[in-house]
């Protein structure tokens, strides 16, 4: 157990941060070469005015058309969101770890909050996947990727609370959650979860498109 | 009222004095002996459950025979000094000087003493509920 501690809390972590660092970096700038190929009006018609208003009116709750539309996809995938990103940065226990290896600590949340926020993740990756299952407008463009990648975000968070209430095989399950956060942060630059890094740029050229094109709103 | 003897008080006082001292004592040493859990009086609240820590088992598991390789003292020079060690003294009084609010540097040497050892002997628990095991 020693063995495949060391290996998953060691090297595979800076292998999981070269993929996700460096695969994001990859991506964008391989993305905005391309576009500038094979694309050259998304620089043209760029404006930073419009891409701001737009994709301040989708990070917004209910700011959009679309979102009053939908009222409980919104409040759960904003609620989702959030706690998938201030649950794990902020988590004491993450963080004793960063202060053991990089000597860097930060404000953390009490674990009652942590876990809360952790239900909520899981909560809300059940009601994503019922979504694709049953709506058959997010059934027509689901494909079976889809369904990995929702496996690929629930895993760390299942596999974390497991560990963190010690149940049985907490030990395999600890194992498991080192290795699926880091399968996680690898994945994230290349496959759907890519939204995280391209979103202000789509985003941001609807809006450009259709503030400084089409004079008209797209939210 | 019947007033004791001057002779006869001072007696029984220091009578007093003599059985408080040595059942303090023999407390101070029977703790000593009987080292249960990790404790440290900075971590007045507590983020996780204490450590269970049976002193004398765990060193003659790990063969550990000198004080000095967890009760260290540096010396100027910052070298780990041959001929002191540190049993009396608390961690947090070296290793969290200034009654610093954040606790975590303290957290980190504590890890560090005992995650890391086990990580080189590839014996121990490494992984955090494998010390702070819930009741």
């Amino acid at each position: 157990m020693h063995a495949v501690y060391n290996f998953v809390s060691g090297p595979l972590v800076w292998v999981s941060f070269i993929l996700f660092f460096g695969g994001s970096i990859y991506r964008i700038v391989s993305m905005a070469q391309m576009a500038k190929k094979t694309d050259p009006v998304v620089y043209h018609f760029w404006s930073l005015k419009y891409a701001m208003r737009s994709i301040s009116h989708w990070i917004i709750p209910f700011a959009s058309e679309n979102m009053r539309k939908h009222p409980a996809m919104t409040i759960v995938t904003f609620a989702f969101h959030i706690c998938l990103f201030i649950a794990p940065l902020f988590l004491f226990a993450h963080i004793i770890l960063f202060k053991a290896s990089w000597n860097i600590s930060w404000i953390y949340l009490p674990d009652t909050v942590a876990d809360v926020m952790t239900w909520i993740v899981i909560g809300a990756c059940i009601f994503f996947l019922v979504r694709r299952l049953t709506q058959p407008e997010v059934k027509y463009v689901t494909s079976f990727s889809d369904y990995v990648i929702l496996a690929i975000v629930a895993a760390p968070f299942i596999t974390g609370f497991w560990t963190y209430h010690q149940w049985v095989g907490f030990r395999i399950m600890g194992i498991a959650h080192i290795l699926s956060g880091e399968i996680m942060l690898a994945a994230i630059p290349f496959t759907r979860l890519s939204h995280m890094l391209f979103f202000p740029f789509t985003r941001g050229y609807t809006g450009s498109e259709f503030g400084g094109v089409k004079h008209a709103r797209d939210w | 009222m019947r007033s004791i003897p001057m002779k006869q008080r001072s007696l029984k006082i220091s009578l007093i004095i003599t059985l408080i001292v040595t059942l303090m004592a023999a407390y101070t040493v029977h703790s000593q002996e009987d080292v249960k859990t990790v404790e440290d009086d900075a971590f007045s609240e507590r983020m996780r459950p204490i450590v269970p820590f049976l002193h004398d088992e765990h060193n003659e598991n790990a063969l550990i025979e000198e004080c000095g390789v967890c009760h260290h003292v540096y010396d100027d020079n910052g070298q780990i000094s041959e001929d002191e060690t540190s049993e009396d003294n608390q961690c947090s009084e070296c290793h969290l000087p200034e009654k610093s609010k954040n606790k975590t540097e303290l957290i980190k040497y504590y890890h560090n003493r005992c995650k890391n050892c086990h990580q080189q002997r590839n014996a121990g628990p490494v992984m955090c509920a494998e010390c702070h095991v819930k009741k």
